[in-house]
């Protein structure tokens, strides 16, 4: 690793530079959470407010929604979406991860006969719109009742994930020294053992950085949930599209909401790994 | 007794036949050397006796028991590679004692084998340490430690000193010989380099594309080369080799180089030599002297002259190339001698020719 530079040491021309461009990506972040914290009319105000009193009614409505018949307020599903999302995204691209990293150990240490080509054909599944495959996908699902399942939707994320998953994890493993996995070979360890006690703890932050990206598209994944989830089996993005509607108009302070909640868990995931993902996309450029 | 028989193994990589037909036996206890230059076949031997690469033909025996089929896990061999393949995520310690987890051996057991080995390598201080926090020397020594921790019966080493500078080489050449000694370990070792292999090893092979040139003890590899590749390689300075051709006179042979002719005794040469033929005289620069200051017992067989070319101080010997009527030869002067000479300097050289070695030109093998 390159000894850390002096903080500081860009000054400040730079740093001003670099600060603003942040802010430019940040805004829009910024301005959704900002919007969740508004009342209606202020979120609507033009031009717009940066100084106003915050509001948890927005937050408050994302799970209990005044209801017109009765006083009560009555419970929306919005618990049971977040956890869909949360299971769906994670479970699907642990098992890509898992699956991914196996067949990538293969693709790097056994290349078959026209490795390339299989590596090649992987990927091509991923060179066009989802638009494109929705129509067979979702006669496919309803042929096997997958369609609004838990598994369906698991499934389809799953092997959506595989190719990027293979193709990140294997340009790791190409990095390793195989010398290490021969060297492990003769102090006595199987072929699992070698993968699993040398070649794996090597990859971590390159694991790591593979689970985050693939996270990210998950999560943010709107079309395919929309056309294979069923009421139960919804996510986030489709349940948000879902309340965007209504005789009043959008209810955009509500919207802000349920956005800034939805980035929490990514964006913990993000932070969780943020070392290991910098490790990971600057795998073998750094010299050791 | 022979230890570990090599026999006929080939092994091919599509059309690519890395190895074709490598034979040698090494005895036990022995410090056996396998020389030869880059992509000769060595790393691929070592490997292949390893059982890292499949054989496409051929067998390795060890110790009476044909290993040919067995896994690598099992063969109680331990191995030294070119880039050391130290464990990057576990530390010194656990480098070391990962053989021995692997063999079952009780912890308390490890413990003490591991801080013996430490202590044997001098890398004590670095046993808490992770490999890429050491220097070179250190994780070669940490690598040499993990080798011999679990006691194997044959070492096998695999360029173990390409990596490191040149005074660390020299000190690890030491190294090595006093682990040979102390631990008396049968140790089969590559090396592209000749010093390392006329200094540390009892007998060599000299390996080229994949097949053996010749295999024998330093001594009769320099002194007996059967073919000009061996001479090449073996020795240092690299050995003069002058082409000539045999010439008749009556029943006298005599050998005619663009410089002058000898006068060669081909009666007990090994295979018949006519008129005509093309053969190549091997010189060694030490047997090559400057005619004006020869050593006591010295038969001049020939003199002629020449020009300094270059010269190339070593510190305590200077290699003189000289350019006799536009062959270049070598030879070694001790430094207080050299120092009279520079480039551009007529010289007069004088050859002894008992030692000399005559090979065909064409085919390279030895015919005196």
């Amino acid at each position: 690793m390159a000894k850390q530079r002096e903080i500081g040491k860009a000054g400040w021309g730079r740093s001003l530079f670099a600060g603003i461009v942040g802010f430019v990506y940040f805004f829009p972040v910024l301005w959704i959470i900002l919007t969740a914290f508004k009342t209606r009319t202020d979120a609507l105000e033009i031009p717009p407010k940066f100084l106003f009193s915050p509001t948890l009614d927005n937050f408050r409505s994302v799970f209990f929604r005044a209801s017109i018949s009765s006083d009560s307020s009555q419970a929306t599903n919005f618990i049971l979406y977040f956890f869909n999302s949360i299971f769906i995204a994670g479970t699907a691209v642990l098992l890509a991860l898992i699956i991914g990293t196996l067949a990538a150990y293969a693709f790097s240490r056994h290349p078959l006969r026209g490795n390339d080509t299989y590596l090649f054909i992987i990927l091509t599944t991923r060179m066009m719109p989802p638009i494109v495959v929705i129509i067979p996908i979702f006669l496919m699902f309803r042929l096997t009742g997958l369609a609004g399942s838990y598994w369906g939707i698991i499934l389809l994320y799953t092997a959506f994930n595989i190719p990027f998953s293979v193709w990140l994890v294997k340009s790791f493993f190409d990095e390793l020294n195989p010398e290490i996995e021969d060297a492990a070979r003769m102090d006595g360890s199987t072929d699992w053992r070698v993968f699993f006690g040398m070649c794996i703890p090597q990859i971590y932050a390159g694991l790591a950085a593979t689970f985050v990206f693939g996270m990210i598209l998950t999560w943010n994944e709107f079309l395919f949930a929309l056309l294979l989830t069923g009421v139960e089996t919804r996510t986030v993005p489709v349940a948000m599209a879902r309340t965007l509607g209504g005789e009043v108009g959008v209810d955009y302070g509500l919207l802000a909401a349920i956005v800034t909640l939805f980035l929490i868990p990514i964006f913990f995931v993000t932070f969780l790994l943020q070392n290991q993902l910098l490790r990971g996309v600057t795998f073998g450029t750094v010299k050791k | 007794m022979t230890h570990l028989v090599v026999n006929n193994i080939e092994r091919h990589f599509g059309s690519v036949k890395a190895l074709q037909g490598v034979s040698f036996d090494v005895h036990e206890g022995e410090f056996f050397c396998l020389l030869g230059a880059s992509s000769a076949g060595k790393t691929t031997t070592l490997r292949a006796i390893a059982g890292l690469e499949e054989l496409s033909q051929g067998s390795v025996e060890f110790a009476g028991e044909d290993l040919t089929e067995s896994p690598v896990q099992g063969r109680g061999m331990s191995m030294i590679f070119q880039t050391f393949a130290l464990y990057p995520h576990l530390s010194v310690h656990a480098n070391l004692a990962y053989p021995l987890v692997r063999d079952g051996v009780p912890r308390k057991e490890i413990k003490q084998r591991v801080a013996e080995v430490a202590e044997l390598l001098r890398v004590t201080h670095t046993l808490k340490r992770k490999p890429s926090t050491l220097s070179g020397g250190e994780q070669q020594r940490v690598a040499i430690g993990r080798a011999i921790v679990r006691r194997p019966k044959l070492l096998l080493l695999d360029e173990p000193l390409t990596n490191l500078d040149a005074k660390l080489r020299h000190d690890m050449r030491a190294e090595f010989k006093r682990l040979h000694r102390e631990l008396g370990m049968t140790m089969l070792y590559a090396t592209p380099d000749q010093l390392e292999a006329l200094t540390m090893g009892q007998r060599i092979a000299l390996i080229r594309d994949g097949k053996i040139v010749e295999s024998g003890t330093p001594r009769e590899l320099y002194s007996a080369p059967s073919n000009t590749f061996v001479a090449s390689m073996v020795g240092s300075p690299v050995i003069n080799l002058i082409n000539g051709k045999i010439s008749t006179q009556g029943d006298q042979n005599s050998l005619q180089m663009p410089f002058g002719e000898v006068p060669i005794a081909t009666q007990r040469f090994n295979m018949s030599i006519n008129s005509g033929d093309e053969l190549t005289l091997g010189v060694r620069p030490n047997d090559i002297h400057i005619s004006s200051d020869t050593p006591a017992e010295f038969n001049a067989d020939m003199s002629v002259s020449g020009r300094v070319h270059l010269t190339e101080p070593l510190g305590d010997v200077t290699i003189l190339d000289i350019d006799v009527s536009g062959s270049l030869l070598k030879l070694v002067l001790p430094e207080e001698k050299a120092t009279s000479y520079s480039p551009g300097q007529d010289i007069e050289l004088s050859f002894q020719l008992s030692d000399a070695h005559l090979f065909m030109t064409e085919t390279g093998v030895r015919v005196n």
